[in-house]
């Protein structure tokens, strides 16, 4: 196995406990089962990454940047479809669904806010199972067409590269078929880190 | 008469949350909700809350340096700081300088009312 061979099975490790702890806070904040399955993770060609994205054709989303700032920097996003926002802030604010049909600042407060408590659930693994200490920024909260949010994501944190390393994941809220999607990308010099931690272990 | 609070979050959704948990409990007025460490500072200079719920995480003064602004003109402030799940360090820090309690997001309502009661000495 070669070294980002490697590298590669350490950040699907990571990626699977920070998944399963995410999984936990948000089942917990919205008071309904969420489940979220790893889907991938790949050095994917930049282009060819928001290609993909787009041709998903998700329409428009609502989603939140969080840097993850620290020993390992890492950009995260996670963002639902529109539509489905609306109901995640009946969830949360704990009202009947169907309450809320408009976007407003508490629609979008709701996914600044999920987008927080996942993040820092990604940081508790670091620090907890890894010792590696990090801290989420405050999220930026976007509302725009898929293609365009996992796009200005991608960019800002990979201006200088080809190719990326990307975690993606997807989650489901059980029984209201809420699909969220979530990414943690690698930046600076998190890859090289990881793999010292990799050789030295 | 109602103790008076103020709740200090960037995201309003929490802000709301904390509100509804504290109307319903009754015995609590939100007199002010801020957005950043430094409205709350000059909130809580303008209107001598009986209480602060403060976010750690926020744009512009973060709840920590608030916090620290707040306890330097009033060291008897209550401030309860609320924290999503990996702010162990900031949390402790926050202990130390004299933060009154915490709540973890996501959180419970029966948290909030039991910290903002025990902080307040109403809890029975």
């Amino acid at each position: 196995m070669d070294e980002s061979q490697q590298v590669q099975r350490a950040l699907q490790l990571i990626a699977n406990l920070s998944i399963d702890k995410a999984s936990q806070v948000l089942s917990k904040s919205i008071k309904v089962g969420a489940k979220i399955e790893l889907e991938n993770v790949y050095v994917a060609d930049i282009s060819k990454a928001t290609e993909a994205i787009m041709v998903s054709d998700e329409g428009d989303v609502v989603g939140a940047y969080v840097d993850l700032v620290g020993d390992m920097p890492f950009k995260f996003l996670f963002y639902v479809a529109a539509e489905d926002s609306l109901t995640l802030t009946d969830l949360m604010l704990r009202k009947e669904l169907g309450t809320t049909k408009k976007f407003d600042i508490y629609v979008t407060s709701t996914v600044q806010e999920l987008g927080n408590i996942l993040a820092s659930a990604v940081t508790n693994v670091f620090a907890s199972d890894f010792q590696i200490k990090m801290r989420p920024s405050p999220p930026k909260v976007v509302h725009d067409y898929a293609s365009t949010v996992f796009g200005e994501y991608i960019m800002e944190a990979a201006a200088d590269l080809n190719e990326i390393l990307m975690i993606e994941s997807q989650f489901r809220v059980v029984r209201m078929n809420i699909k969220c999607r979530m990414f943690l990308l690698p930046t600076g010099d998190t890859q090289k880190t990881l793999a010292s931690i990799v050789a030295a272990a | 008469m109602p103790k008076r609070i103020i709740t200090v979050d960037d995201a309003p959704i929490i802000r709301l949350m904390i509100k509804d948990v504290l109307t319903e409990c009754g015995g609590y007025d939100v007199i002010a909700e801020c957005s950043n460490g430094r409205e709350a500072v000059e909130k809580y200079k303008e209107l001598k809350p009986d209480l602060l719920t403060m976010d750690i995480v926020m744009p512009e003064m973060d709840g920590i340096q608030a916090l620290e602004e707040i306890l330097k003109y009033d060291p008897a402030a209550k401030v309860v700081m609320v924290t999503a799940i990996d702010q162990r360090d900031a949390l402790m820090k926050a202990i130390r300088l004299g933060a009154t309690d915490y709540i973890v997001k996501p959180f419970e309502a029966d948290r909030v009312m039991s910290a903002v009661q025990k902080a307040l000495g109403d809890l029975k």
